[in-house]
C-alpha cells in the first residue's frame, strides 16, 4: 500500500537524477496529503482543505483524476480548486491507487459543525432535490455517482455548491457529474438557499 | 483632582525610592527603556526534575531558542519537527538541497561553492533586532552587512520615460531637489502652518536646500549627487540631465525606493555569513541532537497535569508526554491537527490568515551587474516579479545567486504558475532591465511559501484591515499568547505583532519562557 508508493517514489528519485551526488540527496517525501487536509484527512478550516476521511474511494478517485487531468480546479475564481490541482498533476495511476488506499485505512469521525447562519427546517424543504442522488440520510450513492455529504466539513459544502453554483466549478466539458450538480444547485438560488441546505445536512448522519 | 503623573516622571520618583534596578524593570514594562540584548540574560530557573520533559512542537527559530535555553537549565527538550530539515522559514537553498513544495519539487542544481546560496527565507536582520543578534553573538555566528538599498541599481517603470531602467540616484537626487524648490517656494511664500522664528526658519531652509542640493536662489538644476556624466575625476565632471519632475511623477514607484531605507530595512542591516541557515546551525550544534525529524504531529492534548502529544514517525504512531509544551507549527496547520484547546485559542488560531510571499532565484553565469557598478542591493520593477536582489556576498567572483523575484503582499500570482510559467515571466520581467538577462542566468529554483511542505504560507496576517489593529484583533493574539493550564505556549512570529522577522520569533519564545518561568516562581 502506502508503503510500496514511497519505495517506487524513491526508486524514481533515484534513477531520475544525473551526477554521482544524487544518491546524498534528500528522498522525495509523499506523504503529504495530511499536511493540508489534517490529521488522519479530518479536515482543516485553516487552509480550507475538507475532510477525507470517510469520502468513498470511487468518489476521491474520480476527483484526483478531476483534478489531475485539469477538469477540476482550474477556474481562476476557484481559490482551494486551484490550490489541489497541483498536488494532484503528478500523480500516476498507480500513486492514486495507493493514495486511496492509505486514505481508506483513516477513522471516519463526523466533522465539527461551524454554520450558524442557516435555517435548518427551510434546508429540509430545499434538500428534497438533493436527496434523490445523495440519500435521504446525505449518506451518499455509488451507483448515481453522488458522494456521501453527511459528515463533510460544512464550511467546505458551502463553498463548492457556491462554486457550482457560481460555474466555477462543473463547467468543464468533461466533467459530467459536475454538470448534474450545477443543474441541481441552481434550485438553491443563492447564499440563504446554500446555509439552509447545509445546515439541514449537519442534522443528518450515516 | 490630583495632578496626572507622566510615565517619565514616574520613573524619576521609582528611581530615587527603589534605585535604579527598579526603574530600569518597570521603564521596560512601560515601554520606555529598550529591552536589552537577552540571549545571555534570560534567568531561567533551573528545572524541577520532576517537572522537566519539555516537547517543542516544530524544529522553527522560536522552537530552537526554546531548546537551547531550557536545556542549560537542565530541561529535557524534544522537538518534532516534520520536515526533513531544521530551521523553518529560516532556509537557505544550496546545490542538491530539495525544495519541497508541494507540486513542484525542485533540486537547486546551483555551483557547489560556499557563495553559492539563496535565502529563500529571512534574509535581513536589521541592528535593532538586539535578540536574534543576542543570539548570534551567544553562538558565534559570523555576520556581514546585508545590502539593501544601492543608489547604482536600477528603477524600471512602463509608465517611467517609456519603460528605459534609471538609476535609483537618478530618481531619488531629482525627486528630492524638486521636492525641496516645492518646498523651499512654500516656506517662502509664508504658507507654512507652523510659526517659526527667524532662526529656525533660517535652519529649515538650509535643510530643504541641503536636502534637494539647490542652488543658492532655491532653484534645482540637477545634482553632481546623481553622478557624472563624464569627467568627474582628472577632468571637470559633466553633469548628467535632468530628467523632469513631470516624468518622475508618472511613477508609483517611489514609495518603494524611499521605503527601502527607512523602518526595518533601513541600514545598518546584517546577514549571516555563508547563508541565514548559520543562525540555525548556531542553534543544532548545541540541541540539534533533540530534533526528531519527519515527526508528524497529529494530536495535542493539554492535560492539568502535562501534555500529551502523538506523532507518527516512520509510519509508526508515537506518543511523547511532557510537562510543558511550546507549540510553533503554523496556526492554519494547527487548525487541523487534533486538539483540546479552549475555544477562544481555537478561534485566534482561525482567524490568523497565512501569508503568500514567494521568492525565486537564478545562477548568474557571470556577475554581469558588477561591470555595471552595481554591488549588492535592490532593482525595482513594476511588474510582478518586482525585485531583483543583487548578492552581497561572493564580489568579484565569477558567478552568483540573483533573486529574480520577490512578491511579498501577493504571491498567489506566481504561486497559481506552473514552474515553467514562471521562470518565463521572471526572465521576461528582468530582461526590461538587464536586456540580455535570459542569456545570463540559469538553474532557477522557485519557492511559493504558500505551497512549502509542512507550511503551507509565510507570516502569520493577523490584520483585516492595514490600518491598525482591531480590539477584537488584540484580543485574540493575547488569548493565543497565554498558556493553556500553564502547560503549552504557543510559539512563533505568528504570536506577535511584527510577524516576518526572526527577532518575532525569538520573542515570542522568550516571552513564553518568561512567563512559564515567572509562574513556576510564584
Amino acid at each position: 500500500m502506502f508503503k510500496t508508493f514511497l519505495a517506487l517514489s524513491l526508486f524514481i528519485a533515484c534513477i531520475g537524477g544525473a551526477g554521482a551526488a544524487e544518491s546524498e540527496r534528500e528522498p522525495f517525501d509523499d506523504r503529504y496529503c495530511t499536511t493540508c487536509h489534517g490529521t488522519e484527512g479530518r479536515g482543516n478550516e485553516g487552509v480550507q482543505a475538507p475532510r477525507l476521511a470517510g469520502m468513498e474511494p470511487w468518489y476521491l478517485r474520480r476527483q484526483l483524476e478531476n483534478f489531475r487531468g485539469d477538469i477540476r480546479g482550474v477556474h481562476p475564481e476557484d481559490r482551494e480548486g486551484i490550490a489541489m490541482r497541483p498536488m494532484a498533476t503528478k500523480l500516476t495511476d498507480e500513486s492514486i491507487d495507493d493514495i486511496i488506499e492509505w486514505i481508506f485505512g483513516w477513522e471516519y469521525i463526523p466533522a465539527e459543525v461551524t454554520i450558524k447562519d442557516g435555517d435548518p427546517s427551510r434546508g429540509r424543504g430545499l434538500y428534497g432535490g438533493c436527496a434523490v442522488c445523495h440519500g435521504a440520510n446525505a449518506e451518499g450513492n455509488e451507483s448515481l455517482g453522488a458522494p456521501a455529504l453527511a459528515g463533510q466539513n460544512d464550511w467546505y459544502l458551502v463553498t463548492q455548491l457556491k462554486n457550482f453554483l457560481a460555474g466555477y466549478r462543473g463547467a468543464h466539458p468533461n466533467d459530467t457529474y459536475g454538470a448534474q450538480m450545477r443543474t441541481m444547485v441552481s434550485t438553491l438560488r443563492n447564499e440563504a438557499g446554500i446555509l439552509n441546505v447545509v445546515s439541514y445536512i449537519n442534522t443528518l448522519s450515516r | 483632582m490630583s495632578k496626572q503623573v507622566t510615565r517619565r516622571e514616574f520613573l524619576n520618583l521609582l528611581s530615587a525610592a527603589g534605585g535604579t534596578a527598579a526603574a530600569l524593570k518597570a521603564g521596560s514594562a512601560l515601554g520606555l527603556l529598550p529591552h536589552t540584548a537577552q540571549a545571555a540574560s534570560m534567568d531561567l530557573l533551573a528545572a524541577d526534575p520532576a517537572k522537566r520533559k519539555v516537547a517543542i512542537l516544530g524544529a522553527g527559530l522560536s522552537g530552537l531558542t526554546v531548546a537551547y535555553e531550557l536545556s542549560k537549565v537542565g530541561y529535557e527538550c524534544t522537538i518534532l519537527e516534520s520536515s526533513h530539515r531544521p530551521g523553518g522559514r529560516i532556509f537557505t537553498v544550496r546545490h542538491g538541497d530539495l525544495i519541497d513544495e508541494i507540486g513542484n519539487r525542485q533540486y537547486c542544481e546551483f555551483d557547489d561553492e560556499p557563495h553559492m546560496y539563496f535565502n529563500a527565507g529571512a534574509a535581513r536582520i536589521p541592528s535593532t533586532h538586539r535578540n536574534i543578534l543576542g543570539y548570534c553573538k551567544e553562538l558565534n555566528i559570523d555576520l556581514e552587512i546585508f545590502i539593501n538599498e544601492n543608489k547604482t541599481s536600477y528603477v524600471q517603470d512602463p509608465a517611467l520615460l517609456g519603460g528605459k531602467p534609471i538609476r535609483n540616484i537618478d530618481y531619488t537626487t531629482h525627486t528630492r531637489g524638486f521636492m525641496a524648490e516645492l518646498l523651499a517656494k512654500s516656506l517662502s511664500a509664508g504658507e507654512m502652518d507652523q510659526p517659526f522664528t527667524d532662526s529656525e526658519a533660517e535652519t529649515l531652509m538650509s535643510l530643504i536646500r541641503s536636502f534637494g542640493n539647490l542652488t543658492e536662489d532655491n532653484l534645482y538644476k540637477g545634482s553632481f549627487r546623481a553622478g557624472y556624466a563624464a569627467g568627474g575625476f582628472l577632468e571637470h565632471g559633466v553633469q548628467k540631465d535632468i530628467i523632469a519632475f513631470r516624468d518622475l511623477l508618472k511613477t508609483q514607484m517611489g514609495r518603494q525606493l524611499l521605503d527601502a531605507n527607512e523602518g526595518d530595512t533601513g541600514p545598518i542591516l546584517f546577514q549571516a555569513a555563508g547563508g541565514m541557515d548559520k543562525i540555525i546551525e548556531g542553534f543544532t550544534n548545541h540541541v540539534g541532537q533533540q530534533i526528531r525529524y519527519r515527526s508528524m504531529v497529529k494530536a495535542v492534548e493539554v492535560k492539568d497535569a502535562g501534555v500529551d502529544i502523538s506523532y507518527e514517525q516512520d509510519g509508526a504512531e508515537q506518543l511523547l508526554q511532557a510537562d510543558y509544551c511550546f507549540n510553533c507549527i503554523p496556526s492554519h496547520l494547527m487548525t487541523g491537527i487534533t486538539n483540546n484547546f479552549p475555544s477562544q485559542y481555537t478561534e485566534a488560531l482561525k482567524y490568523i490568515r497565512r501569508g503568500t510571499a514567494y521568492k525565486a532565484a537564478f545562477q548568474a553565469k557571470e556577475r554581469f551587474w558588477e561591470k555595471e557598478d552595481i554591488y549588492g542591493g535592490i532593482s525595482w520593477m513594476n511588474n510582478p516579479s518586482s525585485q531583483i536582489w543583487y548578492p552581497t556576498a561572493g564580489m568579484h567572483k565569477q558567478k552568483g545567486i540573483l533573486l529574480g523575484a520577490y512578491d511579498y503582499g501577493n504571491g498567489e500570482l506566481h504561486t497559481a504558475m506552473t514552474h515553467e510559467q514562471r521562470i518565463e515571466a521572471h526572465l521576461t520581467d528582468g530582461e526590461k532591465i538587464h536586456p540580455n538577462y535570459r542569456n545570463q542566468v540559469e538553474k532557477p529554483i522557485t519557492i511559493a511559501w504558500h505551497r512549502m511542505n509542512h507550511m503551507l504560507g509565510c507570516s502569520a496576517r493577523w490584520q483585516r484591515d492595514r490600518s491598525g489593529w482591531s480590539h477584537e484583533e488584540e484580543d485574540l493574539y493575547h488569548a493565543l499568547q497565554q498558556p493553556i493550564n500553564g502547560r503549552h505556549y504557543m510559539i512563533g512570529d505568528q504570536v506577535s505583532m511584527h510577524s516576518a522577522w526572526q527577532e518575532s520569533a525569538v520573542m515570542s519564545a522568550q516571552w513564553a519562557m518568561a512567563d512559564l518561568n515567572q509562574r513556576l516562581r510564584a
